[in-house]
């Protein structure tokens, strides 16, 4: 994502905010950013060819899917699956606060191993949504326990008895996160494998961090949705890191 | 006509019931029960009483004036505190030994080697053989590749690391070596010095280091260096890996702690250290008769817990501290968790501990106080000081179904335990014991390392569950029970107590067993000892067989277990002992207030 464009999108929100004196939500924010990015298509997006800045937006080019295998549905009771958002380590490569995705997987993947289960790695393509992401994970995981990681960072815990917008352990505050936390995540998954008994992550608590990145987050999620494939749900993602 | 109110004061509930008499016949109207307000025996009681008057009253269409006569029970004049006396402290000297639980070590076995830390690989001789420490700065990557990268001549025999990553280093070495992680202190590990490993397989705990002689075989000891390795060894067991280390002055040291000491101002007038234990403790005082006082030795943490509970009382009955006499108090032996001074990886030890219930009586509590605010405020012209609590609470009691004269009955309160019998010629023996519901809860708090308070009288109240997924929990007994919808994902393995439908979670990583263990063992440690321990008091000669009915009334006696362990305790002696059943409707509650209106009917006749 470009620098300049976030900081420009950002200014003009937060013009907005001071003169409404209102926060506003995701889909609101969403509708906003494209809002403005088609009255006053930045320089930087008209040097980049298509007068439209939406277009901009939505001319993204997809990645093609196709090839790879479909993520099949796991039977080792300690296998603990991680499904990663549609643009993760390819049209984004870094969470919100840039911890490069390598690293986040690898260590999910080592908190999981250290526990003594088995981690796998899938692709979702069929939802960019958070929790939808986690419970796609899980029904397709041998221990019934999925972790849902979208590319800018923001992760949860299912389980595939649940409903999609329950949750074992959310952790929503993506720009707080740091590759400890990321070990933990997939420690405490493990542990709800085993059926132990879980301490909650301590984490840290920023009211100020929603609207300071709520800019940054609104244009990766829109990224990310743009790469959604339904054709292609899940993929097999293993070897990618 | 006339309709009698008997309102009972409690340490924590107040409880009403009315009677209506007519034509010399008594019938019961209602009953109603109140948390009390403010401290037993003072003015703040009052609203409570009120509240609860007011709710029995309507439930059965009246106000407070059809009332002719409201009767207080005279409260026992008691007033129970608890504390608690750490007397043993654990120390490691020169960093001798780490002896932890981490949950996931790795690699099984035992080895003995040179310490050698990660970045000094290099120094490592041929066919020597060595333990390597590792700090977290080094990924697990990076301490496999460097100990696979070795050549085969040199001997790793096991590994500690600071971070908690034992299983991913193991999964990527070539050999397979004990493995012990989440050791905090690393850095104070003495590089250099020879050392024992081992790790036990899950569900085991460590064998050769846990045994003297295992030291000695790694270590090579000879018979005095093993005599002095003893203390590691006993501080070893029970664990899932442990390292000993061979430094010349290294050991474990228990230091007993000084306690202070108790005097007991009876026929013998002993002094007792606290740190000989409770056993010591209570034959002392068994050997004392009758009890003027009990005094701490002053400056000490027992000196300062009884002159505190002198404070309280005087305050509370408006008498001098200095002539508030403590009559009676109860010893309990326990174990406290507690952190190891000089431990590498925030090992604990469970400590040696003496819990302590003491009990004041004073002077009549000011209950007249009460009656004339009472009769101002409620309009009733006769609000009557009426017999003692004990008393009431026999007559109450003998409303239970199935009982006959002699009867005793045991109250099992939060401070107090007490017993009162009236024997067949009517005539009437009490008793107050220090120690009930309030010590027991501290004993829970203290041997589990609780830190609420409150989580403490939670366990003490309600039983166990594990929740073992989202749509089912195994209950203490061993039976399972399924759920249609999934339970809170909150609850996902973790221990809960059932109240009703309501689950309560408990935050700390305890096994289910081992709390039912610790809350059994505290139950059976004071309300047995101090039900038997009161009931000899009033029993005729002393002995327990000469009763015949035992009649648990109070808050106690609504427990889920306790009737069940003093029943159980009791049928030993050919005693009927059980929860009292009121009026055969009320259970073990109102058993006072039920008393003070029947015996309005005694002193009308």
């Amino acid at each position: 994502m470009d620098e300049q464009v976030i900081r420009l999108v950002t200014e003009a929100v937060l013009r907005d905010l001071a003169r409404t004196g209102k926060q506003i939500s995701g889909e609101e924010l969403t509708r906003v950013i494209t809002k403005i990015l088609q009255d006053n298509p930045p320089p930087v997006l008209a040097q980049a060819g298509p007068q439209n800045a939406k277009e901009a937006l939505e001319a993204a080019v997809r990645t093609d899917y196709s090839q790879y295998p479909p993520a099949r549905k796991g039977t080792n009771p300690k296998e603990v699956v991680i499904g990663v958002g549609p643009a993760f380590q390819m049209e984004i490569r870094r969470t919100i606060n840039g911890i490069p995705h390598e690293e986040v997987l690898r260590n999910l993947k080592a908190g999981i191993e250290e526990e003594g289960m088995v981690p796998r790695v899938i692709k979702v393509l069929k939802t960019s949504d958070v929790c939808f992401m986690g419970l796609e994970a899980a029904k397709l995981s041998g221990s019934g326990i999925g972790i849902g990681i979208q590319s800018k960072g923001t992760a949860v815990i299912h389980q595939k008895d649940l409903y999609p917008l329950s949750n074992l352990e959310l952790f929503p505050q993506a720009p707080l996160m740091t590759e400890e936390h990321y070990r933990k995540v997939g420690q405490n998954a493990a542990k709800y494998a085993k059926g132990e008994q879980v301490k909650p992550i301590e984490c840290k608590n920023d009211p100020m961090i929603r609207p300071k990145f709520q800019v940054k987050a609104a244009l990766m999620h829109i990224r990310e949705t743009q790469q959604l494939d339904p054709a292609h749900p899940y993929i097999e993602w293993e070897d990618r890191s | 006509m006339k309709r009698i109110a008997g309102v009972d004061i409690g340490n924590s509930t107040t409880e009403v019931c009315i009677g209506q008499v007519e034509n010399g016949k008594l019938t019961f109207l209602a009953s109603a029960t109140r948390p009390t307000t403010g401290t037993k025996g003072t003015l703040a009681n009052v609203h409570a009483i009120k509240a609860a008057l007011h709710e029995a009253l309507e439930s059965c269409g009246l106000a407070e004036s059809d009332l002719h006569t409201i009767r207080l029970n005279e409260a026992a004049p008691v007033i129970g505190d608890t504390a608690m006396e750490t007397i043993t402290e654990t120390i490691i000297t020169e960093s001798s030994m780490i002896g932890h639980n981490p949950s996931t070590p790795a690699g099984v076995g035992q080895a003995a080697g040179e310490l050698l830390a990660l970045d000094h690989l290099d120094r490592a001789q041929p066919d020597h053989p060595y333990i390597v420490t590792a700090s977290s700065a080094f990924s697990f990557e990076e301490i496999a590749k460097k100990l696979n990268g070795l050549p085969a001549s040199v001997q790793i025999r096991g590994l500690i690391l600071q971070a908690d990553e034992a299983v991913l280093v193991e999964n990527r070495l070539n050999r397979k070596i004990p493995i012990l992680d989440e050791v905090k202190r690393i850095g104070e590990i003495p590089e250099g010095k020879r050392a024992a490993i081992e790790v036990a397989l899950p569900g085991q705990s460590v064998r050769m280091l846990s045994n003297p002689y295992g030291i000695a075989t790694l270590l090579g000891l000879g018979p005095e260096e093993t005599r002095q390795a003893t203390p590691i060894a006993k501080s070893l067991i029970g664990k899932r890996s442990a390292v000993v280390i061979k430094t010349p002055h290294g050991n474990v040291r228990e230091n007993i702690l000084p306690a202070g000491s108790v005097t007991f101002h009876g026929q013998a007038g002993q002094t007792v250290e606290i740190d000989r234990g409770a056993q010591a403790i209570m034959e002392a005082l068994g050997r004392e008769g009758e009890i003027r006082d009990i005094t701490g030795e002053p400056g000490t943490n027992i000196g300062s817990m009884l002159e505190r509970i002198r404070r309280n009382m005087s305050q509370v009955s408006e008498v001098p501290a200095s002539e508030v006499r403590i009559t009676d108090l109860l010893a309990v032996d326990t174990l406290a968790p507690v952190a190891i001074s000089g431990a590498l990886a925030g090992e604990t030890c469970m400590e040696k501990a003496v819990g302590i219930a003491a009990m004041v009586r004073t002077q009549k509590l000011p209950m007249q106080q009460i009656a004339q605010r009472l009769r101002e405020e409620t309009g009733v012209s006769e609000v009557k000081v009426a017999g003692v609590e004990a008393v009431m609470a026999s007559i109450g009691a003998m409303t239970t179904p199935g009982t006959a004269l002699p009867v005793a009955i045991l109250d099992m309160g939060g401070g107090s335990t007490d017993a009162a019998l009236i024997s067949d010629e009517g005539k009437i023996f009490m008793t107050h014991r220090a120690g009930a519901g309030e010590l027991v809860t501290m004993l829970i708090r203290t041997e589990l390392g609780l830190k609420e308070r409150n989580t403490a009288e939670q366990i003490k109240k309600y039983p166990l569950a594990k929740v073992e997924s989202l749509y089912h929990l195994r209950l203490e007994s061993g039976e399972m029970r399924f759920f249609d919808e999934s339970l809170d994902p909150r609850l996902f393995g973790h221990v809960v107590l059932l109240d009703g439908e309501k689950m309560i979670r408990i935050d700390e990583d305890i096994p289910m067993e081992k709390i039912a263990q610790v809350r059994q063992e505290a139950k059976r440690k004071v309300f047995v000892v101090n039900a038997l321990r009161a009931l000899k008091t009033v029993a005729p000669g002393k002995d327990l067989r000469n009763l015949s009915y035992v009649v648990l009334v109070g808050g106690s006696a609504e427990d889920f277990e306790i009737p069940g362990m003093l029943t159980e305790e009791l049928s030993a002696f050919r005693v009927v002992c059980g929860r009292g059943n009121i009026r055969g409707v009320e259970g073990p509650r109102n058993a006072v207030a039920t008393g003070l209106v029947l015996s309005a009917m005694g002193e009308m006749a």
